[in-house]
């Protein structure tokens, strides 16, 4: 009697089903990421059970930090552009082309009006190093405050843009303000009441959600 | 890895071998380890969660017609006065500061949660329907943005209707800000536009 022989199995294991699965699946996170911007204060965000998505786009971001500095940034880059023409205008400065184009391209600034130039001749790196001190939000009668003259030019170059592209009214910029939670209320009240008096008396708040079972001030 | 080409040597020499048959398989794991390397990639650099967002509407403030409401009855009101280090100062309005108690609570569902749902009820059973009841949420300056967020989301969440923040202080709440140690006025040169 013959032993009968255990056939030898081929160690070699086909690959292609296993590298479609992961190519279909690399492709599906290609088309779906979203980067993260680049932050220019660093915040953290209360939570709520608020079901309302933020508008992605065609947003004038109000960021307020956790000392109660001010950071602006409109995210339509035509806007920006028109922005700038009219901060030119009204703050008598002066702007290379690079500068220009390194505004197109901020996504939020918070510097007095004055240091806007040499807040653009930086490199990004270094723009991202520098700690800006924020926007001025104070009042000196009779003028108004850099906040609410920067508000108001916002929303008059969206308004321009927008009629010159003839987009419906719908498409009205929204704004949103993003508060650090440990931010005092006054600062934060402080920014509310000055878009207030450039009749801004609709926005967003900012937050990250939570189940409705949570506490409020659950300590972290 | 995966297979030993081993070649073939030798043979019958001298006869022109018609040309070898070479294996078409390509060795795929490494195209699969590239694959899932970029894809750990990707998941690490998504962002999952999208932030959401409150809609707020503040009244409109008209500076040249004065808008006179009609006065809301103290027993609909309730008043939250939020301080700092979290704390919360509750109390049913009245019209003079003698008959008035104050109960100071934290943000959890048995503190701030539980007395708006009692002040609830005691509407509901006083004009028979809690939408009546008026809730006038004050931030003391050295409250904290998350306390208002968190007073807000309360209200959502125990279904109050009518609400509003209010900014002007009366005796009751500063005796409160003085009683806890509070700040009744901002000192950073903030709210330098009072409005008339």
């Amino acid at each position: 009697m013959a032993k009968i022989k255990v056939a030898r199995k081929s160690t070699f294991i086909d690959m292609t089903a296993m590298c479609d699965v992961a190519f279909l699946l690399l492709t599906f996170f290609i088309l779906t990421t979203k980067f993260r911007p680049s932050e220019v204060a660093e915040i953290n965000i209360p939570a709520s059970t608020a079901q309302i998505s933020v508008p992605d786009r065609n947003i004038l971001l109000i960021q307020v930090n956790k000392e109660g500095q001010v950071f602006m940034g409109v995210d339509d880059q035509n806007t920006r552009l028109r922005l700038l023409e009219k901060l030119k205008e009204r703050y008598n400065l002066s702007m290379t082309a690079e500068q220009t184009n390194s505004f197109r391209l901020l996504d939020a600034f918070g510097v007095e009006m004055s240091q806007l130039p040499s807040l653009l001749s930086m490199s990004n790196d270094a723009r991202a190093r520098t700690k800006q001190p924020g926007i001025s939000l104070e009042v000196v009668p009779p003028k108004q405050s850099e906040f609410m003259d920067l508000v108001q030019l916002i929303r008059q170059s969206n308004e321009e843009i927008r009629v010159a592209e003839g987009r419906p009214t719908s498409e009205i910029m929204r704004i949103a303000i993003k508060a650090d939670k440990d931010a005092d209320y006054e600062a934060v009240n402080e920014v509310i009441a000055q878009l207030q008096q450039k009749k801004v008396n609709k926005f967003n708040l900012i937050t990250s959600a939570r189940g409705a079972g949570d506490s409020g001030a659950a300590k972290e | 890895m995966a297979e030993m080409n081993i070649p073939d040597k030798g043979g019958k020499g001298g006869k022109k071998s018609r040309s070898k048959k070479q294996s078409t398989r390509v060795d795929l794991t490494a195209m699969v380890d590239l694959g899932f390397l970029l894809i750990t990639f990707f998941m690490l650099a998504t962002t999952f969660s999208k932030p959401k967002a409150m809609e707020v509407n503040k009244p409109a403030k008209e500076d040249d017609q004065e808008v006179e409401e009609a006065p809301i009855k103290q027993s609909k009101t309730y008043a939250i006065v939020l301080g700092k280090r979290d704390m919360v100062y509750c109390y049913v309005g009245a019209d003079d500061a003698t008959g008035v108690k104050v109960d100071s609570v934290t943000f959890s569902r048995t503190g701030l949660r539980s007395m708006i749902k009692d002040r609830q009820n005691a509407v509901q059973q006083q004009w028979g329907d809690k939408d009546e009841l008026f809730v006038m949420i004050k931030p003391l300056p050295e409250s904290k943005y998350r306390n208002m967020v968190d007073v807000l989301d309360e209200m959502a969440i125990t279904g109050v209707k009518r609400y509003a923040i209010i900014d002007d202080f009366n005796s009751i709440d500063s005796l409160i800000a003085t009683g806890s140690g509070n700040r009744l006025r901002p000192i950073k040169g903030f709210n330098s536009l009072k409005l008339k």
